[in-house]
C-alpha cells in the first residue's frame, strides 16, 4: 500500500498547487469569452423549438436564439459563437468545469438547483408547464379522467416525478410507461401501448405536429406543473450574471417598447421615445455597468430580434416553429395578460 | 475376338443435377419431402416478410418532398427516405463548412490511394507502405481535416507525408507493371546497377532529399481554412474516432501485453493493474471521466481539445482489450518456438519481432478484427457526451422541425452504413486469414 499512498499524495500536492494558481489567475467571465473571440453556449442534443440542427449544420431554435443574442451584446456578432450540445447527465458539470460559458437550454429553474449546483439562473425566457394529450376518440376531455390510465413518460425527468405527484396528490392510481426515448415513446402511444402521453406542453405541442393525423389527438387544459426555463451561468461572476440576464430583459423591453429587427436602425436614429434610446445606447451611459460597448443592445436586436420575434419563428407559427399558440398564455408580455415582465431600461 | 475397343467411348454428360438449375433445385430444395416442406415454409416466410418491407421501403416510399408532411401527404405507410437525402452531408460530413467538404473527401481518397498497394498482387515492400500509412498519413489527413496555420512540425510531416504517398503511388506502379521496386528502378534509370552498395544508397538518399526539399517548398504556399473540431461529425467523426483507436490499439495492445508477461516485477505489475482498471470500467465511464472529470483538474484556461480527450480514452481502452486478445496469441505458441528462437542467437527483441509475434498475430485475426468491429460500433457513444457522430446525427434527424419524428428511416440507413464497413472489415481479415495461412492448408 505505501507506494499507493505516495503517488495519491503526490497527485494531490499537484492538483493542490493547479488550484493555487487558479485562484491567482482568476479572470471575469467576461474577459475570457473577449480574449478567446467567441461565446461557448451549451444546449442539450436536439429538442424541437429549443434548440435544433438543421440539415445545413447549423443550429437554430428558441435557446439558441438567446445565446446569439448574448454573443451580439459582447461581440456585435451573432456568429461569434460555439453552441455545444451537451446531454444532460453532464450538462452541469460542463458549466462549473468553465467548458461552456452559459446554459441556454430547457433546465428547469428550481431551488435545488439554483442553490446546490453553483448555478445561477438569469430571467426566464419561456415558461412552460406538464400536460396531457389523449386520443380524441377516447372521450377524455380532462385530466381528472385518467384514473388508473397507462401513461408514457420519459425516464429520469421531473415530468416523471411531477406524473407520480399528480396522481398522488388526487389518489388517481395513474401506471407510468417509462421511455429512454421520446420517439419510442411517440410510437408506443400511437399504437395504444399507453392511454395519454405526458410531457411539457411545448413538447406535447412539436409531438403532435409529428403525427401522421394530428387532427386525432387533443391536448387537456391541465397544466400539472410549473416549468419555467431560464439561461444559466456559473455562480460567482456578478457582471456575467447581469450580461445575460439583461440580454433576455432586452429581447422582452424591445418588444413591448415596439423595437425590432426590422425598425431598430429607424428607432436609433428617430424614436423620441426615451426609453427607447436609452436602450438603443442614444442616450445616457447605461452600458457601463456591464462592461460592453454602447450599442450593446442595438446589436441584439439588429442581429437576433426581439422576444416576439424569436417566439413566432420557433415557438409559435413560423416556417421552423413548433406552433404553440401565444396569446393569453403565460409567455405574452405583462400588457397583454401574460408574464413577460422586464424591468426598465434606466 | 477382341473385347477390347479401339475407339475411345464418348464421355457421358454429367448428370442433370449438376449442370441445370432444376437439376440443383431438385437436389438441394427438394430432395425430400420433408425437405419439400420446409422449403416451402421457407420460402412463403421470405416472401411475406421481404414483400412488406420492399411495399414500405420502396414501393410506397417517397425520394422528394419537403418535409415529413409533404411525405405524409403523398403516401401515408411508406418510408420517407427524403429526409435522410436532405441530410446526407450531416450524416456524412457532421457540421463541416459545405465549401470545404472536398478536404474530407480528399483525405478519404488519399488513404485509399495509400493503402490499395496493400491489396495488390507483385508489389514489394507492402511492411514499409503499412508503416507509412500509420505513421505518415494522419498527420497528412490531420491537416486537411483541421487546417489553419501549420506549425513548423506539421510543415515537416505533411511534407513527409506528401514525398511518401507519391513515392508508394509510383513504386507500387512499378511493381505492377515491370516488377521492379522503385529504387531498383531509380537506380537503373540513373545506370547505376554497377555502382557499389555505398554509391547507390547516397544516390537513393540524394533523390530523397532533393523530393523532399521540392515538396517542401510547394506545400509552404499551401494553407486551407481552419475548421473547429467541433464542426466534425456524421461518419467522419465516426471513422476518425474508431480509425485512430483501431490502428493505436495493436501496437498499444502488443506492448501492454508483452508488459504483462514480462519478468520485470515493475513493468508487469503496471501493465497488469493498467489492463485490469481499465478494462473493468464500461467505455462509458471512462469517456465521462475524459471529458467532464479531467478539465476539473486541470488549471483554468487550460481547456484541452473534448475530441483529443475522446480519442485518447477510445484508444487506452481499445489498447487494454488488444493487450488480451496479443496475450492469448503468445500463449498459444509452443514453447519450443522460443527456445529455438534462443538457440540461433536471437535476443528478446528479435524472438518477439521475427519468430514468436508473425506466429502469434496470424492466430489472433479472428479476435482482432472482432475487436475492431466492437470498436466501431462502440464509438457510437461518444453521441451521448454531445459528438454529433453517425448515429448523434440520425437522431438529431427525428427532432429537425421539418422532419419531426421521423426515426425509423435514420436508423435502418444507419445500419445499413455500419453493415457494410463491418463487412468489408471481416471480408478483408478472411482474406488475410486465407493468405496467411496459405502453409498450413488442411
Amino acid at each position: 500500500m505505501k507506494p499507493n499512498s505516495f503517488v495519491l499524495s503526490v497527485a494531490a500536492v499537484v492538483a493542490m498547487s493547479f488550484a493555487g494558481a487558479t485562484v491567482a489567475t482568476a479572470k471575469t467571465t467576461l474577459e475570457i469569452v473577449k480574449e478567446r473571440g467567441h461565446l461557448r453556449c451549451q444546449v442539450g442534443p436536439a429538442s424541437p423549438g429549443f434548440y435544433n440542427l438543421d440539415a445545413k449544420g447549423n443550429w437554430y431554435g428558441s435557446d439558441v436564439s438567446i445565446c446569439q443574442a448574448v454573443a451580439a451584446a459582447i461581440f456585435g456578432s451573432k456568429t461569434k459563437l460555439e453552441i455545444q450540445s451537451v446531454s444532460s447527465q453532464v450538462r452541469f458539470t460542463a458549466l462549473a468545469n468553465g467548458e461552456s460559458d452559459m446554459l441556454s437550454r430547457t433546465a428547469t429553474w428550481t431551488l435545488l438547483r439554483d442553490t446546490q449546483l453553483g448555478l445561477d439562473f438569469t430571467a426566464v425566457n419561456f415558461y412552460d408547464g406538464q400536460g396531457f394529450m389523449v386520443p380524441k376518440d377516447s372521450g377524455i376531455t380532462s385530466a381528472m379522467q385518467l384514473k388508473g390510465a397507462t401513461v408514457c413518460v420519459l425516464t429520469g425527468t421531473t415530468t416523471e416525478l411531477n406524473l407520480a405527484d399528480f396522481s398522488r396528490v388526487n389518489n388517481m392510481n395513474i401506471k407510468p410507461v417509462t421511455f429512454e426515448d421520446s420517439n419510442v415513446r411517440n410510437d408506443t402511444y400511437l399504437q395504444g401501448g399507453c392511454d395519454a402521453l405526458t410531457n411539457d406542453k411545448s413538447g406535447l405541442a412539436s409531438n403532435k405536429a409529428a403525427f401522421p393525423n394530428p387532427g386525432d389527438h387533443i391536448v387537456l387544459p391541465e397544466t400539472i406543473s410549473k416549468e419555467p426555463l431560464a439561461p444559466a451561468v456559473r455562480q460567482g461572476d456578478a457582471q456575467w450574471f447581469d450580461i445575460v440576464k439583461w440580454t433576455v430583459y432586452t429581447l422582452i423591453n424591445a418588444e413591448e417598447l415596439g423595437v425590432n429587427k426590422a425598425n431598430v436602425d429607424k428607432m436609433r436614429s428617430t424614436s423620441t421615445n426615451a426609453s427607447v434610446r436609452r436602450m438603443l445606447g442614444v442616450e445616457g451611459n447605461l452600458n457601463e455597468g456591464l462592461g460592453l460597448s454602447k450599442d450593446w443592445a442595438y446589436n441584439i436586436i439588429k442581429e437576433v430580434g426581439n422576444y416576439g420575434e424569436i417566439y413566432e419563428a420557433y415557438m409559435g407559427g413560423g416556417k421552423l416553429g413548433i406552433g404553440i399558440s401565444r396569446a393569453g398564455s403565460a409567455n405574452d408580455l405583462w400588457t397583454k395578460g401574460g408574464l413577460m415582465y422586464a424591468p426598465p431600461f434606466r | 475376338m477382341s473385347m477390347v475397343k479401339h475407339e475411345k467411348t464418348a464421355p457421358r454428360d454429367a448428370p442433370l443435377s449438376e449442370t441445370t438449375f432444376i437439376g440443383w433445385l431438385q437436389k438441394n430444395l427438394f430432395s425430400s419431402w420433408i425437405n419439400t416442406i420446409l422449403t416451402i415454409i421457407s420460402i412463403y416466410i421470405i416472401y411475406s416478410v421481404s414483400k412488406s418491407l420492399l411495399i414500405w421501403g420502396v414501393l410506397d416510399a417517397v425520394w422528394v418532398a419537403e418535409n415529413r408532411r409533404e411525405c405524409f401527404a403523398i403516401s401515408k405507410h411508406g418510408a420517407c427516405w427524403a429526409g435522410v437525402l436532405i441530410w446526407f452531408d450531416n450524416i456524412f460530413y457532421g457540421r463541416f463548412p459545405r465549401d470545404q467538404i472536398w478536404r474530407v473527401n480528399l483525405g478519404g481518397l488519399l488513404l485509399v490511394l495509400w493503402m490499395a498497394p496493400l491489396w495488390l498482387p507483385r508489389v514489394k515492400d507492402k511492411i514499409f507502405i503499412g508503416l507509412s500509412t500509420v505513421f505518415l498519413y494522419p498527420f497528412l489527413a490531420g491537416y486537411l481535416f483541421a487546417g489553419g496555420d501549420k506549425g513548423i512540425f506539421m510543415q515537416v510531416m505533411t511534407t513527409g507525408a506528401i514525398v511518401c504517398l507519391i513515392g508508394n503511388t509510383v513504386h507500387s506502379i512499378l511493381g505492377m507493371t515491370s516488377g521492379r521496386s522503385l529504387p531498383e528502378y531509380l537506380i537503373a534509370v540513373l545506370g547505376k546497377e554497377k555502382a557499389s552498395d555505398g554509391n547507390q544508397r547516397n544516390t537513393l538518399l540524394a533523390i530523397l532529399a532533393v523530393a523532399y526539399v521540392v515538396v517542401y517548398a510547394l506545400q509552404m504556399g499551401w494553407t486551407v481554412m481552419a475548421v473547429p473540431w467541433s464542426k466534425w461529425g456524421g461518419m467522419h467523426l465516426t471513422l476518425v474516432i474508431s480509425g485512430i483507436g483501431i490502428t493505436s490499439a495493436l501496437p498499444g495492445g502488443i506492448i501492454l501485453a508483452l508488459g504483462r508477461r514480462s519478468r520485470l516485477p515493475v513493468i508487469r505489475v503496471l501493465s497488469v493493474s493498467f489492463i485490469e482498471i481499465f478494462r473493468s470500467v464500461p467505455l462509458i465511464t471512462v469517456l465521462f471521466m475524459a471529458t467532464t472529470m479531467f478539465p476539473l483538474f486541470m488549471p483554468e484556461g487550460f481547456v484541452l481539445n473534448k475530441l483529443v480527450q475522446v480519442i485518447i480514452a477510445v484508444c487506452l481502452f481499445s489498447a487494454c482489450y488488444m493487450a488480451e486478445t496479443v496475450r492469448a496469441g503468445l500463449q498459444a505458441i509452443p514453447k519450443g518456438q522460443y527456445e529455438a528462437a534462443h538457440t540461433i542467437g536471437l535476443g528478446y527483441w528479435g524472438m518477439m519481432a521475427f519468430v514468436v509475434m508473425p506466429q502469434a498475430l496470424k492466430h489472433m485475426i479472428p479476435n482482432i478484427v472482432g475487436s475492431f468491429i466492437g470498436l466501431l460500433k462502440d464509438t457510437t457513444l461518444v453521441s451521448i457526451i454531445g459528438l454529433f457522430d453517425l448515429l448523434g446525427m440520425l437522431r438529431a434527424i427525428s427532432q429537425d422541425i421539418p422532419w419531426r419524428g421521423l426515426h425509423h428511416e435514420p436508423l435502418i440507413f444507419g445500419a445499413a452504413l455500419f453493415f457494410v464497413i463491418c463487412f468489408a472489415m471481416s471480408k478483408y481479415s478472411r482474406h488475410l486469414e486465407v493468405k496467411l495461412s496459405a502453409g498450413e492448408k488442411h
